[in-house]
């Protein structure tokens, strides 16, 4: 098990939230504060880094969702970038490869027009 | 012996400064040494080799709340000690000092003028040049703010093992709800379906977090039976209050339209309006009905919202899913795509349907996927005997698991008896 930890940039596209370690019941809360703190203006893309996920569970796919809420209340919206394969396959068995956008890596999220989105 | 600075040694201050520096010194040792040893800060005594005293100090006087007149001569050392001060130098200070010559900083209590005064004592034996003892000399130290300082050592040591006691027991207490909690969200016991036979299994995987996982059993109108299984996201107790709307919500939307895609889309509606504001909480779940026919076989519909397809054991030994790809996970969007699949259970099928902690488990020292494809072989290798036989063997096969399941896991199975087998099958079972 390890810690998790949130580092944002900001990228043309808008911010970009690199995820480090395991997103589950305990830190789940953090990736909500996280997207809290964060400015998504209307039209923007909130790109959730998840190069370097090593872990996550059914909260984890609870915060992701949070996520997600928050960017589209603000008039953003969200993909997920380089998604593990294990947690790839836990979003296609619950069907949410058909509600996050998902892309290869951050690099291809953030030069995307949100537009497409 | 007095002090000096040596005046010698070149100083950059000059004269003037070491004669000031000198002033100070003689005002503090004006005291004579009589003065000293009367007025200080300890107890002294010396008594001959047999403990009578033959002189005390003041200090120890005035501890004591005795004259001079009453102790000299008249006393021995350990009539100023308490019963268990005298007891303890009779066997453990008196030897040692004859043997070593010298013993220090041994805790005795005084008979203090106030009451018993617990102190710290240090004696020497002169002797004379040639050896022999002549008398003992004793600093007696007040040890009452050291002993103070030991008993609250003591009290707060009780006091966090007392502490300790108490938050074990209220940890006990909260499992004991927990546990009844953990069970109103099941079923206390299956019911008995007319020509069907039910099994289920649920595994905890922590005692001091509620799971997430649910399933029921029960009648609809004109024979037919409705079942579901499903995972909350998350665990404790925000995830249990949604296992008891989900399990609730299900059973009423039933009651009124019991086709699965629609029950399952009234459980969408009700997770997505009471949780649209703030975080929002899911679920995956199947839900289906089950319709005996005439000639003995079941027919079978259910639909998925992003829950692990269910899994068919055959009479002929065979084990196969029943997919519902695209089933969402229940709650995220207003309106949710469900996936429904039918099929027939022919006498000596199981339907199995199970949680992820199954699938998602980790085995072997590599801490693999258990996974879909071993669950199918797991259970095409299980003789086609039943539910309860099916889940008897995956409760054992969850065992085997041990460390590598770290999340609850619910089983429920429903099926066709076979056919009662004839005697000679039965005596090869």
């Amino acid at each position: 098990m390890s810690a998790l930890t949130i580092t944002a940039r900001d990228a043309d596209t808008g911010p970009v939230l690199e995820i480090t370690g395991d997103l589950d019941y305990e830190t789940a809360p953090e990736l909500r504060k996280a997207v809290d703190g964060l400015t998504v203006a209307a039209g923007q893309l909130l790109v959730l880094d998840l190069a370097h996920l090593d872990f996550c569970d059914s909260s984890g796919i609870s915060a992701l969702l949070s996520a997600r809420s928050l960017a589209i209340e603000r008039g953003g919206h969200i993909a997920l970038a380089a998604v593990p394969a294990n947690t790839a396959r836990i979003l296609r068995i619950v069907g949410l490869d058909q509600v996050f956008a998902l892309h290869q890596d951050a690099a291809t999220a953030t030069t995307r027009s949100s537009a497409a989105h | 012996m007095m002090c000096r600075i040596d005046q010698s040694e070149p100083e950059p201050g000059g004269k003037q400064d070491a004669d000031a520096t000198d002033a100070v010194f003689t005002s503090l040792l004006e005291d004579s040494a009589e003065e000293l040893y009367e007025q200080a800060p300890c107890g002294y005594l010396s008594t001959l080799m047999d403990g009578t005293i033959a002189k005390i100090n003041t200090t120890l006087l005035d501890w004591l709340g005795l004259a001079r007149s009453e102790v000299v001569g008249r006393m021995r050392f350990t009539d100023l000690l308490t019963v268990g001060g005298k007891l303890y130098h009779e066997t453990h200070f008196a030897p040692l000092l004859q043997m070593k010559g010298e013993i220090s900083g041994i805790a005795l209590d005084i008979k203090a003028a106030g009451g018993r005064m617990p102190a710290l004592v240090t004696s020497k034996v002169k002797t004379s040049e040639d050896g022999e003892p002549l008398l003992i000399r004793t600093t007696v130290f007040d040890a009452r703010d050291r002993r103070a300082y030991e008993a609250e050592l003591l009290r707060g040591r009780r006091a966090a093992e007392e502490a300790r006691r108490q938050s074990e027991a209220d940890r006990v207490r909260l499992q004991e709800a927990l546990a009844v909690l953990q069970q109103s969200l099941l079923p206390a016991e299956l019911p008995v379906v007319p020509g069907l036979e039910a099994g289920s299994y649920y595994h905890t995987a922590s005692p001091d977090l509620l799971g997430g996982d649910f399933y029921d059993l029960f009648p609809l109108d004109t024979g037919r039976w409705a079942f579901f299984l499903g995972d909350v996201c998350g665990k404790g107790p925000q995830a249990a209050a949604v296992t008891s709307l989900a399990r609730y919500t299900l059973r009423a939307a039933a009651l009124h339209d019991a086709d699965p895609v629609t029950v399952l889309t009234t459980l969408n509606t009700v997770l997505h309006e009471r949780y649209a504001s703030g975080d929002g909480r899911y679920c995956t779940a199947i839900f289906g009905i089950l319709h005996p026919a005439d000639d003995g076989h079941v027919d079978l519909h259910l639909a998925s919202g992003g829950h692990p397809s269910a899994l068919i054991q055959r009479a002929d030994g065979s084990a196969g899913y029943l997919p519902t790809p695209g089933g969402l996970l229940i709650g995220v969007l207003p309106r949710a795509p469900f996936t429904a699949a039918r099929t027939r259970l022919l006498p000596g099928d199981t339907l199995l349907l199970y949680t992820d902690g199954l699938t998602e488990a980790r085995t072997g020292p590599d801490r693999a996927l258990y996974g879909e494809d071993a669950l199918r072989a797991f259970t095409a290798t299980q003789p086609p005997t039943g539910p309860k036989d099916l889940i008897t063997a995956l409760s054992g096969l969850l065992t085997s698991f041990g460390n590598g399941l770290d999340d609850d896991t619910a089983l429920l199975a429903l099926g066709v008896p076979a056919p009662s087998p004839t005697p000679a099958s039965a005596d090869l079972t």
